[in-house]
């Protein structure tokens, strides 16, 4: 086994193998050359100690195959050189056989246990050196503050490392970055889907090396996966050892973890952003609220002390009073829509949820409307067994204000309201219903948007905020609202809230 | 009526909204004397010695709910809150601080004019020794005896109906906040189990409500509290 294409400098990869083929022969041939004066006085078996010697110092040096070649080459020098008769194959004793084999044995083992030993430690040396490179890439991960950072970082690794080109595949841009620009090769997005999808390393054999990324490492974080590393190895190396795509899967984990890190600090960068603006948007709320509340409660007051001066006004101009009040009232009742509309849509409506009869919320918006119910009495019916429900009194007093008002004001006078609820599997329904015209025909669900008005031409004050405010806080509190015409005639609006658990109440121990 | 009229404070920054309800107090027969500020408000209210209390919770130059705190270390005056809607939270520090009534804004000097009256009759009565018998619709408690009739039967209560309504009924007219109910009956581990309350609410209009749906005696302050109205 050779690592090619690494940076590490390694003796055996000086040479070319041809190279290496004549350094074993000259080193051989230096050898017969040097023990041939010596043949008279030493003996044959120290010469071979000598060529042996040889091939250990090949073997060191030049790698196995170099190795091997010289312990055959060896034997053939000793044997011609050294052996009588001399400069022939030929062996008078039949025991140098012995020696032969012997000799050759011992060289090659002795070649391949020092080669192995120099491998060894040549991997070493490249493990080390990648454990180094490595920890070096963690600890420049570590500092990046921006996403281009990590990529430019993993980017320049590989290429160092093995001499490759890759690519940071992100889910939000999947298919953007098959075109991404100062790529010098092209990704197959199907196979990063592929490998972001399973989790698992995706080898692509069928177009490596014409252009295409062959490999796609899933970028796993602790979370989840963040997205896909794309390499493209160079052509005359495609066949990627373990040590290596074991290199490439340590730094995917590395990038990962770092692409998951910058994801939160984003989100948590978002959540205060959010933070900001939530309290901003509030406090302009009630800033608006405070300063249109104002003059109108001024307005609303000031007319109404029109009746206490002394001597009394004139009753035409009473009656101009009493309509200023009327008005002032109903442009107070129409900003108050409008901000709770504001406050809703803004998202995030913080419920006060409390678990509570639903019966004690409909006597208090009855008794909140007061007045005007006086020519629509109200009917509750409400099953015995109802159960505690939770939600925002506040906010549901406003839902059945809203739509006994609604009835009020498009139901004939005389007529009464219902209002009734049952008990459904996971849910409460609470219909109210008059029993006036009914809706006119159309889309009924359109009722419920901002502004709709059910009788445009009707000429009756609203705004059409009310059904949609309704809706916007029966959908928070995790129900359903929808409009319908009773059968016998009249209006219908039906709204859910969930059950839920409610709480124990603890027996009283009288 | 031959008491001194009675002195009313009004603390509200907004000089149209002063105006009106200097007028509207006035016609109940008050004194009526204004602040524009906490500050001056405080000081006014050591000076004067009011009978009743009007406070803007929305002051510019600090907030009501301390004003409250501060006032009722060394006064047991009569607090009616002006306050705007979405301010519940607000409404709720000022009567647990110790105020005793509110008013949405905008309001009408109708409405003004009856809480006025109302919590002067209280502050006069209350010098009086506590009556034991009281009597509302067709309901008369006996608070000495603890006994309850309705139409002339006895109703039976159990022991926390019947604290919840001798709380209820020791402070007639006043908004009593669920906070401070829950304290008072059922102890402050259970302040954040509000359904107690409401249920045994509903116990009580059940039992002593010709139409509990539609409470005319035991009203709900909803997001606030009760109310017990004679």
């Amino acid at each position: 086994m050779q690592s090619e294409g690494k940076p590490v400098i390694q003796s055996a990869e000086r040479f070319t193998p041809w190279q290496r083929i004549l350094l074993t022969v000259v080193a051989c041939s230096a050898t017969t050359l040097l023990a041939t004066p010596l043949l008279g006085h030493l003996d044959l078996a120290n010469i071979v100690m000598l060529f042996l010697l040889t091939v250990l110092l090949i073997a060191v040096s030049l790698g196995r195959s170099a190795a091997v070649l010289a312990a055959v080459l060896s034997v053939l020098l000793f044997d011609i050189f050294f052996v009588p008769p001399r400069f022939s194959l030929a062996v008078s004793n039949i025991q140098y056989l012995v020696t032969f084999a012997v000799m050759l044995a011992t060289a090659l083992i002795v070649g391949q246990l020092a080669a192995g030993l120099k491998q060894k430690a040549r991997e070493a040396q490249v493990r080390e050196q990648r454990t180094q490179a490595l920890y070096e890439v963690a600890r420049q991960l570590a500092g990046t503050l921006a996403l281009e950072q990590v990529i430019d970082i993993a980017r320049q690794f590989i290429r160092y490392q093995l001499n490759a080109d890759a690519a940071i595949l992100l889910p939000e841009d999947a298919d953007s970055t098959a075109t991404q620009a100062g790529l010098s090769f092209r990704v197959e997005p199907h196979l990063a889907l592929v490998a972001r999808q399973s989790g698992q390393l995706v080898r692509d054999s069928g177009t490596a090396g014409s252009g295409y990324a062959s490999l796609y490492l899933p970028l796993r974080a602790s979370m989840r996966i963040r997205g896909v590393l794309a390499v493209a190895l160079p052509a005359d190396s495609l066949d990627l050892p373990a040590e290596n795509l074991a290199l490439l899967e340590a730094l995917a984990s590395l990038v990962a973890i770092a692409i998951e890190r910058l994801h939160y600090v984003d989100v948590a960068h978002a959540t205060q952003l959010d933070m900001v603006s939530e309290r901003l948007r509030s406090s302009i709320l009630s800033a608006l609220s405070h300063d249109l509340r104002t003059p109108l409660t001024a307005l609303v007051g000031l007319a109404d002390s029109l009746f206490l001066i002394k001597p009394p006004l004139p009753a035409p101009a009473l009656e101009t009073a009493q309509a200023m009040h009327e008005q002032a009232a109903r442009l107070a009742g129409l900003v108050g829509n409008l901000l709770d509309m504001a406050r809703l849509n803004a998202g995030n409506v913080t419920l006060r949820r409390e678990w509570q009869p639903l019966e004690e919320v409909i006597g208090a918006s009855i008794k909140l409307l007061g007045n005007a119910l006086d020519a629509h009495p109200v009917r509750v019916t409400l099953p015995a067994d109802l159960p505690l429900l939770e939600f925002d009194a506040v906010l549901i007093e406003r839902v059945f204000c809203n739509l006994l008002e609604n009835a009020a004001k498009y139901a004939p006078a005389g007529t009464d309201v219902e209002i009734v609820a049952s008990q459904l599997a996971d849910h409460v329904e609470i219909r109210v219903c008059d029993h006036g015209q009914g809706f006119p025909a159309g889309n009924l669900s359109a009722l419920f948007e901002m502004f709709a008005r059910g009788q445009s031409a009707s000429g009756k004050p609203g705004t059409g905020l009310g059904l949609a405010i309704c809706r916007a806080i029966v959908e928070a509190h995790g129900g359903e609202i929808s409009a319908a015409n009773a059968l016998e005639g009249g209006a219908c609006i039906r709204f859910t809230l969930p059950k839920g658990v409610p709480p124990v109440l603890e027996e009283e121990s009288a | 009526m031959n008491a001194p009229s009675p002195k009313v404070l009004l603390i509200e920054d907004e000089k149209q909204i002063r105006r009106f309800v200097r007028v509207a107090v006035e016609e109940e027969g008050c004194q009526v004397s204004e602040a524009e500020t906490m500050a001056q408000g405080l000081i006014d209210a050591g000076l004067r010695k009011p009978d009743l209390l009007i406070l803007d919770l929305g002051l510019p130059d600090g907030n009501g709910i301390d004003l409250i705190r501060d006032l009722r270390g060394w006064s047991d005056v009569p607090v009616l809150i002006l306050s705007a809607r979405s301010q519940e939270n607000d409404k709720i520090d000022a009567l647990d601080a110790g105020a005793d009534d509110y008013l949405t804004k905008p309001f009408s000097v109708g409405e003004l004019r009856a809480r006025v009256r109302a919590l002067l009759r209280r502050r006069s009565r209350s010098g009086e020794a506590a009556v034991p018998i009281v009597e509302f619709g067709n309901v008369a408690v006996d608070l000495s005896r603890r006994v309850v009739l309705r139409a002339g039967a006895e109703v039976h209560l159990t022991p926390i109906e019947y604290r919840l309504l001798a709380t209820l009924l020791g402070h007639p007219g006043k908004v009593l906040t669920q906070r401070n109910l829950l304290r008072e009956i059922w102890g402050p581990s259970y302040i954040e189990s509000s359904h107690y309350l409401r249920v045994y609410v509903g116990h009580l209009r059940q039992k002593l409500e010709d139409d509990p749906t539609q409470p005319r005696h035991f009203l709900t302050e909803t997001g606030v509290g009760y109310r017990f109205q004679p």
